[in-house]
């Protein structure tokens, strides 16, 4: 197991917290619907780091739980959310998500 | 770790990958051979004995061939194609327990690159790696043939993924344990008094299951819709020449050998010589390094019994139909492999001394 | 060593997460979200969970990502918007917000209190974590199932959104 000297693994909530600034910046700034998505991906992934982070750190197998469901949502994220990219692209022919504003009124 | 204890390893580690890429030129000779048994012809013996060097013809030949590469590819991900390909399936042998132990300067050696925990899992997540090879290669080759091989592989790679991790969560339900040399140390002795204590005959179904799920995940005949030549050319490697295309096959053939592997590990007793217990060898033997050898040629023995299963099934069985194959993955194998789960479930919860 | 590999796979990870957010075209995007996950699971071998690595790689880079890379690959996508193709006012304002948000972050995970003890054993076993999902966590576990399967329904009608509309045309 990890020896109690191992101060660097520490680290790793920085590690996540540019993984998930990295992100949040591709989700605000990119334009392509299924990068978008990858982004949102990322911070998933961030949070994850964060919880196995703390479940190891502090003993309790809450923060490993989490992480598999929060996996299992991203699954589900990702598979609903292409779909409807996929949806989008048979519409518009694009997935710009700049061609997408009619809402906007 | 010391150095002496370094070098054993690495001495280890390098002689089981060798002697698994080892397993490519014996195929293709076993292939060659195989192909012309069932269709009554003689096959490959011009160059040497029986056409024993037929496979050393093959290389020099695909090395010494032009390396073409397409115009208007993207160059990355075409070279990478053969590589993503080919790194998964040589990981995977890292998981698979050749034997038991040897004694060298007084240590004990597992026979195995590395006894991992959660080896099953490895297994399973690496093998699920190999698909990108597949994809990247065919959607870089700037080929419709290619993008439709990829496009069919990956379908059909994630789709047979389902019953594949089905049947290991059965055995892993069923010997209480994710480590591939646990499971082996379980199967030893006789059960009933006259059968090998295999994990066969109490996971049947998971064995079949797991069986054709791997001849899918292995893209082999009759599941080779990703390369079928008569309807596209050549799939996912049809603009790949020379090396590249070797390193293909390379990796087909180590995915082969390392699929065995899993079955004879998961199924078969592993390195187990059927009947005698590794205490009764090591009496009769008095030393454990010939027991390690025996348990070796016991796993060789077994391995090439099922690569020599792949091969009379490639040259007996005619392909799947794509709406076919999915339909065997989502509408047979998955329904089974479920049952199977619930089956096993119930009869540990009654029999839970097992 | 754990300090070396942790340096190395950390400044991996990163490096592949920049290139998903700068790649021109979506399937670098797609191929360097792979390392980025695969560098991810490293860590958490690093940490000494390994299940949590195996899942990553297994579900996330065997599955997800080929979801994505399928879809991108389905798509024809020609014309490839680029970072440099946004407005500087938006870029600026976008990392701005990022960086303080990220800032927030750490301060509020810095002064947590669960990162005092240092019970790892406990955390790490598989049995442990297998014997809270099936008892504290079933409810979580029943739901995401349903959950799934409401998934797997919707994912095909969206998949199949023409062939409906072609019946109901008929």
């Amino acid at each position: 197991m990890i020896p109690a000297s191992v101060q660097i693994l520490h680290w790793s909530h920085y590690v996540a917290a540019c993984l998930f600034a990295l992100g949040l910046f591709g989700f605000l700034i990119r334009k392509n619907a299924i990068v978008v998505l990858m982004c949102i991906e990322l911070m998933l992934n961030a949070v994850n780091l964060i919880l196995v982070e703390v479940s190891m750190r502090s003993g309790h197998p809450e923060g490993l739980i989490f992480v598999i469901f929060i996996i299992t949502v991203a699954a589900a994220e990702a598979a609903v959310g292409l779909g409807i990219i996929l949806n989008l692209y048979r519409a518009k022919g694009t997935v710009n998500i700049d061609a997408f504003r009619e809402l906007q009124g | 770790m010391d150095l002496t204890e370094l070098s054993i390893v690495s001495i280890k580690t390098l002689l089981i990958y060798v002697a698994f890429i080892h397993v490519v030129p014996v195929m293709i000779w076993v292939e060659r051979k195989g192909a012309a048994l069932i269709q009554d012809r003689p096959g490959p013996n011009r160059v040497g004995p029986f056409g024993l060097f037929q496979p050393i013809a093959d290389a020099v030949k695909f090395l010494f061939k032009e390396d073409p590469v397409p115009k208007e590819v993207n160059r990355l991900l075409y070279n990478l194609g053969p590589f993503l390909i080919l790194l998964p399936s040589s990981l995977i042998i890292a998981a698979i327990p050749v034997g038991d132990r040897v004694e060298i300067f007084g240590r004990d050696v597992l026979l195995q690159v590395a006894d991992i925990d959660v080896a099953l899992l490895f297994f399973l997540s690496i093998s699920s790696l190999g698909v990108y090879g597949i994809l990247f290669g065919g959607w870089a080759s700037n080929n419709k043939y290619s993008l439709l091989g990829a496009m069919r592989s990956s379908s059909q790679v994630i789709s047979y993924e389902i019953p594949i991790a089905l049947a290991a969560a059965n055995a892993v339900m069923f010997y209480g344990t994710f480590s591939l040399r646990q499971m082996v140390l379980q199967q030893e002795g006789v059960i009933l008094g006259f059968l090998p204590n295999w994990g066969i005959w109490f996971q049947p179904i998971g064995f079949l299951v797991l069986f054709v799920a791997l001849f899918a995940e292995t893209n082999r005949l009759p599941f080779d819709l990703p390369e079928s030549e008569a309807e596209l050319v050549g799939g996912y490697h049809t603009e790949y020449g020379s090396m590249k295309f070797a390193t293909f096959f390379m990796a087909e053939y180590i995915n082969l050998a390392t699929a065995s592997a899993l079955l004879v590990t998961l199924f078969f007793g592993g390195w187990h010589v059927p009947w005698l217990s590794d205490s009764w060898l090591l009496l009769k033997l008095g030393s454990q390094n010939l027991v390690a050898l025996v348990q070796v040629s016991m796993f060789v023995a077994k391995v090439s019994v099922l690569l020599c299963i792949f091969v009379w099934v490639r040259w007996t069985v005619p392909r799947f139909r794509f709406d076919q194959l999915m339909h065997l993955a989502w509408g047979n194998l998955i329904p089974l492999g479920l049952a199977n789960i619930i089956i096993t479930a119930i009869l540990l919860y009654f029999f839970e001394g097992r | 060593m754990r300090e070396v590999f942790f340096m190395i796979f950390s400044v991996f990870t990163v490096l592949a997460a920049l290139g998903v957010v700068v790649s021109r075209h979506a399937i670098f995007s797609a191929f360097s979200l792979v390392l980025s996950f695969f560098g991810l699971a490293v860590l958490y071998l690093l940490w000494g969970s390994s299940f949590v690595a195996m899942l990553q790689i297994l579900i996330y880079t065997g599955a997800i990502v080929v979801l994505f890379v399928f879809v991108v690959m389905l798509l024809d996508l020609k014309k490839e918007e680029t970072l440099d193709s946004a407005k500087t006012g938006p870029l600026v304002l976008a990392g701005v917000s990022v960086w303080l948000f990220s800032l927030l972050v750490l301060r509020a995970l810095n002064r947590a209190t669960f990162f005092k003890s240092t019970n790892i054993e406990a955390a790490s076993d598989m049995k442990s974590i297998s014997t809270l999902l099936f008892s504290k966590y079933l409810w979580g576990f029943e739901i995401l199932s349903v959950f799934l399967l409401a998934l797997i329904v919707s994912a095909c009608v969206l998949a199949r959104a023409e062939h409906m509309e072609r019946k109901a045309d008929q």
